[in-house]
């Protein structure tokens, strides 16, 4: 694509999420998501070959038909209160609409069944704009109107895409399907503690985005889009596979790492508000998440998986130089001890 | 019949939109989208806005319509689908028919509509009357506010059909 272009449409997926965040009339907000939806739609479809062309249309799909739900509830919520400022949604009926609308923007059961199928279509870096910045729109939109969602259809949406996100991803050996139902689990995660303190949610949103940065960066090095291929990272960059180990464990949520503190913080929040069967199920369905990224670093970094000889001597081309990379990894995995500093985000 | 004008309109709305998400040959969805074009002026009309429903006539039917007809035109195959020449084109416009005559019968026994949510009728927009200058309708008041206090609403949609224009080249451009 000629860089101008790009440079131009990229920025305009950036002004569309900016416009949704900063606006204050529901129409703006409204031309702030189709803005982000048409511009993207070119960048998905950056290789043309019929599997990205097809990712693209099922993504413009979904997210045109949640736009027009939000549109919808947007005009129910304009009969009802005459005010087109976002403060809360006065209608119990534009609520849901709303919510669902933003579910299906953000790829929460019983809306996910497109997130394995458009980031397994599209090529690495494509994916990662996919899974980490176009979350953020719908989800400063949750932010703003959390006071006034029900409360028993977000939290049945948020325990389902957590048990989908652990359940789906157990039989995936493509790295792109890895994440994308690691991001349905983490999408349930934020959302379930939306309602009782949203701050979290954020939290949540920041530190998944920077262990999915991560994540993706590290197999845009390797160039690697399967676990086989994972698997012999440690003939061409053994630092790599080390790497690997820490991120996936911290994108698990094990204690030393950071990954543990928004689960941490989550289950404390739940536990405060006196529901307790819910946060051990949570707990227990981040299992099954656990279980396919410790299936990934048993392949990639603790056992030399066995492969034929000859790709034990690789040729060593020139390696990509991902600027990014290292403050990533030290982020998305030592920030735990900073855990007492969230008493800021009052 | 002119108490339930607006409404008889907006069934013709309807079901001119059956008509062409019944996904015919796009020369006949143009067809039905003139006739949709011009019932929803009227509907507009019968609100009071009459700037805004000679804009729609204006520059959707007589620009956007006439653009797209004629790249339809261009592009049009030996055989264009009718709704009666494929069997799913009838079925998906016979069950949008059968839809939207069970909402008319529906609406017509109540006097509120309340399907998902309860709608009383809507209002016409506002005239005021000021002492010097003469009757302002609110509508044409929306039009020049849009372009002095919403000029950013300006920019984002200016920026939008721009954009627009450049992805819709890169996507059709193929390698």
């Amino acid at each position: 694509m000629n860089p101008l272009i790009f440079t131009t449409i990229l920025m305009t997926v950036l002004l569309g999420t900016m416009i949704v965040m900063m606006s204050s009339h529901w129409l703006m907000i409204w031309i702030g998501f189709e803005m982000n939806l048409l511009a993207i739609i070119p960048i998905l479809m950056k290789k043309y070959n019929p599997r990205t062309m097809e990712a693209s249309t099922k993504y413009f799909l979904t997210q045109a038909t949640a736009s027009m739900l939000l549109m919808m509830a947007i005009i129910i919520n304009l009969m009802h209160s005459g005010q087109w400022t976002i403060t809360k949604v006065f209608n119990p009926t534009a609520s849901i609409i709303m919510t669902s609308a933003l579910a299906m923007k953000l790829g929460l059961t019983p809306f996910h069944f497109w997130v394995p199928e458009v980031t397994q279509g599209i090529s690495l870096t494509s994916g990662l704009i996919l899974l980490t910045w176009q979350k953020l729109a719908p989800m400063s939109i949750l932010y703003q109107i959390s006071p006034s969602i029900n409360l028993n259809i977000l939290l049945t949406m948020a325990v389902l895409s957590i048990l989908v996100g652990g359940w789906g991803g157990l039989n995936q050996t493509q790295l792109r399907k890895i994440m994308a139902y690691s991001s349905i689990a983490h999408m349930g995660w934020m959302t379930a503690v939306l309602v009782y303190n949203p701050t979290l949610t954020m939290l949540n949103m920041l530190i998944y985005i920077m262990m999915t940065l991560t994540m993706f960066m590290l197999f845009i090095h390797s160039s690697s889009t399967t676990t086989l291929s994972l698997s012999h990272t440690w003939n061409k960059t053994p630092l790599t596979t080390t790497l690997i180990l820490i991120t996936l464990l911290s994108m698990g949520g094990l204690p030393p790492l950071s990954g543990f503190m928004p689960k941490w913080m989550i289950i404390q929040e739940l536990t405060k508000n006196s529901s307790i069967i819910l946060p051990t199920l949570m707990a227990i369905m981040a299992l099954l998440n656990l279980y396919f990224y410790m299936r990934l670093t048993y392949s990639t970094s603790l056992t030399m998986f066995p492969s034929t000889n000859n790709m034990k001597m690789k040729w060593q081309f020139e390696t990509k130089r991902i600027t990014l990379l290292p403050p990533l990894i030290v982020m998305s995995s030592l920030l735990l001890p900073l855990t007492p500093m969230l008493s800021i985000l009052d | 019949m002119m108490t339930y004008i607006v409404f008889i309109l907006s069934v013709i709305f309807v079901v001119s939109f059956v008509g062409f998400s019944s996904k015919p040959s796009p020369i006949y969805g143009g067809l039905v989208l003139i006739v949709s074009g011009g019932v929803g002026c009227g509907i507009i009309v019968n609100f009071g806005g009459s700037f805004l429903g000679l804009m729609v006539f204006l520059i959707y039917l007589g620009g956007m319509l006439v653009v797209f007809g004629y790249t339809t035109a261009m592009a049009t195959e030996q055989y264009p689908e009718v709704w009666v020449s494929n069997t799913t084109v009838m079925g998906v416009f016979l069950l949008g028919l059968l839809m939207e005559v069970m909402l008319v019968l529906y609406v017509l026994k109540s006097e509120e509509v309340g399907v998902v949510f309860k709608f009383s009728g809507v209002g016409d927009w506002a005239i005021y009357d000021t002492g010097d200058s003469g009757v302002f309708s609110e509508e044409i008041m929306g039009v020049a506010a849009l372009y002095s206090y919403g000029a950013w609403v300006v920019i984002v949609t200016g920026w939008s059909l721009l954009v627009g224009v450049l992805v819709i080249l890169e996507v059709t451009r193929g390698d």
